[in-house]
């Protein structure tokens, strides 16, 4: 196919043996997560290991657009694998990292790399065009992600600083780049098997979800360099630079009409590809600054600062401690509000308060870059870090306390706490270290795990895993993270939060009306278009078959065009566009259109999602062996005790979703709700009852699996007792 | 194509060909810096009636510009073969952790100079541009180290076996727009951002101010963004 290199690097570190396996034998699953679940199944005999074991294989896939000019789908790598962070079992899951490491292992001649083993000494594996090696990695065992990268781009073309060409076939000219090395590396957390370690490239591009830092240490794998001069080949380049310059033109936000707008705040949000182009940072921006964006893409989502502090962070990694640096940092008056809104359970007011009237120091963006080059899961300390500051409040933490703890709570707020809290979870450090290993465990180890789940301090609602929109108010990614193996961390129909609520929140009508925007997005969801209800977020419609296939059509979407094709979730699924007229966006032609142009495939919109569906199944065959059966699917008690408040709020309303109240579509405000836990397992019923999967177990039928063209998968899971009944 | 015998025919007694260029190129960069071109007439090596400019502040590293411009050029996408270069470090200060490279059209140009077929040549039907004839290139490699720029503008195209150059996307195969001075450049138009831009005026010569200008007004500021 176009746009593929040709062949996968798969590293075998006990025996050191590097093989290559034909992309070809692979096309069907075209790219990324697809590519990379087809070889776990082919590679990995015995799927009910533990993420640790030497057996587990790592994936990092490209797709056929990575490294192309189809506009941010260009960047992106699926890492894939036994992951050790969720619980009670390391699902089979999945992370996704940018930057240009992508791009670079295309220019060297690779749609992607494996690796399976374990070195018995510290290694990295350095790549140059088809020339691999197995390097010691002794010297760089120890090192922070950013000294790891720097030391390994002066072994690899001589300098850190860039500027000048680098000759491959010195001393004569002939193969030469520019670029830097692009370097994928694991820091302190991952060296010392954190199951909260993550995969770091660049300044603050990160593999962050499953604790792949953690596997990678376990395999005494420290580093992936790449660096190539090749090109990817595009079956029509002139479509593509077309299909580019529509997106531009049509759908991007022009600079140079943004005083033109009168209210902008419909697109000062930072999701979608018609977003204002402002990074998705949520700490103060400092004077001295740029927008900074991954190979291939129009709207950078971070920054690179004039100190050179918080480059390339974005979103979570922004926001965890930041809001804390500038509570603890503001005037006594705002302090003393800030404090007494906490001591009557209104956290989220509070939060709000101190956003937007605190004073921030750099403590925020120095916490921000250790976490990187620690390589830590901002994810995880974005709801771990309130629980343990909670716990601390409630006399449970602290030194001499029932947990024993030598934080320094009393700099909260401060740069010093932050640097000790991240060196404990790196290192190990000190009193409750088990923090290393995540919150949940953290909590199950101090004999808190059902009072704290129940409560909701700990609001870790799936697997173990910290949350991010909430299963009460934004169901499709609670539903989605629930019925799959992590936090989904896909927008696309958060998008319908951040398009109306803002407006509300100012006095104002959202851009378009519930019923309009319930429209919009049901046009696109083929095969069940036009059927509104789908996007009905109203409590009593949320456990219905319609919400069943919004979830449904959501998983194949994502599985196909954002992780296998790799089309970045910050700006797709482009479905509601400000910019249009109409407000339609591009989602539906966009996808396919880039697809054509790069790989001459003429794949329609619907046909990707049915591969997605294909690769879903694929990943529920391996959940299934791992020993999920659906008496196992369900929210943490909070979820349908505690009535949502939003984090940023409190029981404020301010997150809106559209539904129908009393047959009428309208914004509805979400907080207040709880989930039904009988409701919602008869929702799973309607779910199985759409994947064709057993209702009795959630495993999918033979049926199912046949028809999509797996019959050895239904063979493995008859074999192994669990394939799923069919209904009479 | 003027010939180096042209290039001899046209030098003035007692002053060598290279030092009648830099000072022609010195006034023209006096007159030029109020905005005047001051080549009325022709010079020994006409001047490029075409200009990138870019704004190395502005940038956000995307490379999209790269792309577009190995794209319409070869077809296909290598940032190696790119006639534009985005240089970054991820653990630079803003702004010296881009550095966009794009080719400067010399007045004086050294590439041109160097290459011993003529095939780098400034292309009199079409404004002048410093463009090669890939036919004529023997491969030599001399315009590529002729540069005297960090890195240097020449490309090596070693899969043609060819040097190759930013021709104001002239010749673009794979790009139905027309180019050259009159027309469109591939990284201006695609460039998500509005960093590179186009100008027909002499750009000043000395130093980089001439060509790393200032793309930024209100909107970017309305982002969040300095306008300094």
């Amino acid at each position: 196919m176009y746009g593929h290199a040709g062949k996968i690097l798969l590293i075998d570190l006990t025996i050191r043996r590097c093989t290559i396996i034909q992309t070809s034998a692979y096309e069907g699953w075209v790219g990324g997560h697809g590519l990379g679940s087809a070889l776990f199944w082919d590679l990995v005999k015995d799927k009910t290991i533990d993420g640790f074991d030497p057996t587990n294989l790592i994936t990092i896939m490209t797709s056929p657009l990575t490294g192309t000019l189809a506009t941010g789908a260009s960047a992106r790598v699926e890492v894939q694998g036994i992951g050790v962070q969720s619980s009670p079992i390391g699902w089979f899951t999945r992370s996704n990292v940018g930057g240009r490491f992508g791009t670079m292992l295309k220019y060297a001649g690779w749609d992607g790399v494996a690796v399976i083993g374990q070195a018995d000494m510290p290694i990295w594996i350095d790549i140059r065009n088809d020339a691999v090696s197995i390097r010691t990695a002794t010297h760089l065992w120890g090192l922070d992600t950013w000294e790891t990268q720097r030391q390994i781009w002066k072994e690899v073309i001589g300098t850190s600083v860039p500027g000048d060409w680098f000759d491959f076939d010195s001393p004569g000219i002939g193969r030469r780049t520019t670029q830097l090395p692009a370097v994928l590396t694991i820091g302190p957390a991952g060296e010392n098997k954190c199951r909260v370690a993550s995969l770091i490239h660049d300044a603050g591009n990160s593999s962050g979800q499953g604790g792949f830092g953690a596997v990678w240490g376990a395999k005494n794998l420290k580093a992936i360099s790449v660096i190539g001069t090749g090109s990817v080949t595009i079956a029509d380049p002139k479509a593509l630079m077309e299909a580019r310059l529509w997106a531009k033109k049509n759908y991007e936000t022009h600079l140079g009409k943004l005083r033109d707008i009168k209210d902008p705040t419909p697109i000062k949000f930072h999701f979608g590809f018609g977003a204002q182009r402002v990074p998705m940072v949520m700490w103060r921006r400092p004077k001295e600054h740029r927008p900074q964006a991954c190979t291939g893409c129009h709207s950078g989502c971070r920054t690179r600062t004039g100190t050179g502090q918080g480059n390339e962070s974005s979103c979570i990694d922004t926001e965890f401690y930041s809001h804390f640096d500038l509570s603890s940092n503001s005037g006594p008056a705002i302090k003393a509000l800030i404090k007494s809104l906490e001591n009557i359970n209104q956290k989220g007011t509070a939060k709000a308060v101190g956003l937007v009237l605190g004073r921030q120091t750099d403590a925020a963006y120095r916490t921000a870059d250790l976490m990187q080059k620690l390589g830590i899961n901002a994810g995880e300390l974005w709801y771990g870090l309130p629980y343990l500051r909670d716990l601390y409040k409630m006399g449970v933490l602290g030194p001499g306390k029932e947990i024993e703890c030598d934080l320094p709570f009393d700099e909260f707020g401060q740069y010093e706490f932050a640097e000790k809290l991240l060196h404990k979870m790196a290192y190990r450090e000190g009193s409750a270290a088990e923090i290393a290993d995540g919150f949940y465990r953290a909590a199950r180890d101090w004999g808190r795990l059902e009072e704290d789940l129940g409560s909701g301090i700990l609001r870790f609602p799936w697997w173990g895993l910290p949350d991010h929109y909430d299963a009460r108010a934004q169901i499709e990614w609670g539903y989605g993270s629930i019925m799959g193996d992590r936090d989904i961390n896909e927008h696309d129909f958060n998008m319908l939060f951040w398009m109306a609520s803002p407006a509300i929140w100012r006095g104002r009508k959202p851009l378009v009306s519930a019923e309009e925007v319930a429209r919009i997005y049901a046009e696109k969801m083929e095969p069940y278009q036009n059927d509104s209800l789908l996007l009905d977020y109203s409590t009593e419609n949320i456990y219905s078959e319609h919400m069943a296939k919004l979830v449904a059509w959501h998983r194949h979407y994502t599985r196909f065009w954002k992780q296998s094709v790799l089309f970045c979730d910050i700006r797709y699924a482009d479905i509601f566009n400000p910019n249009r007229p109409d407000h339609r966006g591009m989602t539906g032609e966009a996808e396919p259109r880039f697809f054509r142009a790069v790989t001459g495939r003429d794949l329609s919109f619907a046909d990707g999602n049915e591969i997605g569906r294909r690769i879903w199944n694929l990943d529920n065959a391996i959940w299934t062996i791992q020993g999920r059966h659906r008496d196992m699917v369900y929210f943490a008690d909070y979820i349908y005790t505690q009535p949502f408040a939003w984090q940023f709020s409190g029981s404020l309303s301010m997150y809106y979703l559209p539904g129908r109240k009393n047959g009428r579509w309208k914004y509805i405000p979400m907080e207040g709700r709880t989930l039904d836990k009988v409701k919602f397992d008869e929702w799973k019923t309607h779910f199985y009852e759409l994947e064709g999967w057993s209702t009795a177990t959630g495993w999918p039928m033979r049926s199912t699996l046949e028809q999509l063209d797996m019959k050895p998968v239904a063979d493995a899971l008859e074999y192994n007792g669990r394939i799923g009944r069919e209904i009479a | 194509m003027t010939s180096k015998r042209s290039h001899k025919n046209c030098a003035l007694t007692k002053i060598s060909r290279r030092t009648f260029l830099k000072y022609t190129g010195i006034i023209a960069v006096g007159v030029s810096w109020h905005g005047i071109d001051c080549f009325g007439q022709q010079s020994a090596i006409g001047a490029s009636k075409g200009y990138l400019l870019i704004d190395s502040k502005k940038c956000q590293g995307c490379q999209t510009c790269m792309l577009a411009c190995s794209l319409v050029h070869e077809g296909e996408e290598n940032l190696s073969l790119a006639r534009i270069q985005v240089v970054q470090n991820p653990f630079g200060k803003y702004p010296s952790d881009i550095l966009l490279a794009q080719c400067r059209q010399c007045i004086d140009p050294s590439c041109l100079l160097a290459c011993p077929t003529g095939a780098l040549h400034a292309d009199a039907q079409r404004g002048y541009v410093r463009i090669v004839d890939s036919e004529k290139c023997i491969g030599c490699r001399a315009c590529v180290l002729a540069c005297p720029y960090k890195p240097g503008r020449g490309i090596w195209n070693f899969i043609g076996g060819y040097a190759q150059k930013c021709d104001l996307c002239i010749n673009t195969p794979y790009w139905d727009e027309a180019g050259g001075p009159s027309g469109k450049q591939a990284c201006v138009e695609a460039c998500p951002i509005g960093a590179i831009t186009f100008t027909c005026s002499i750009p000043r010569q000395n130093g980089d101010a001439g060509y790393d200008v200032n793309l930024r007004d209100l909107s970017w500021k309305m982002l969040g963004y300095p306008l300094d």
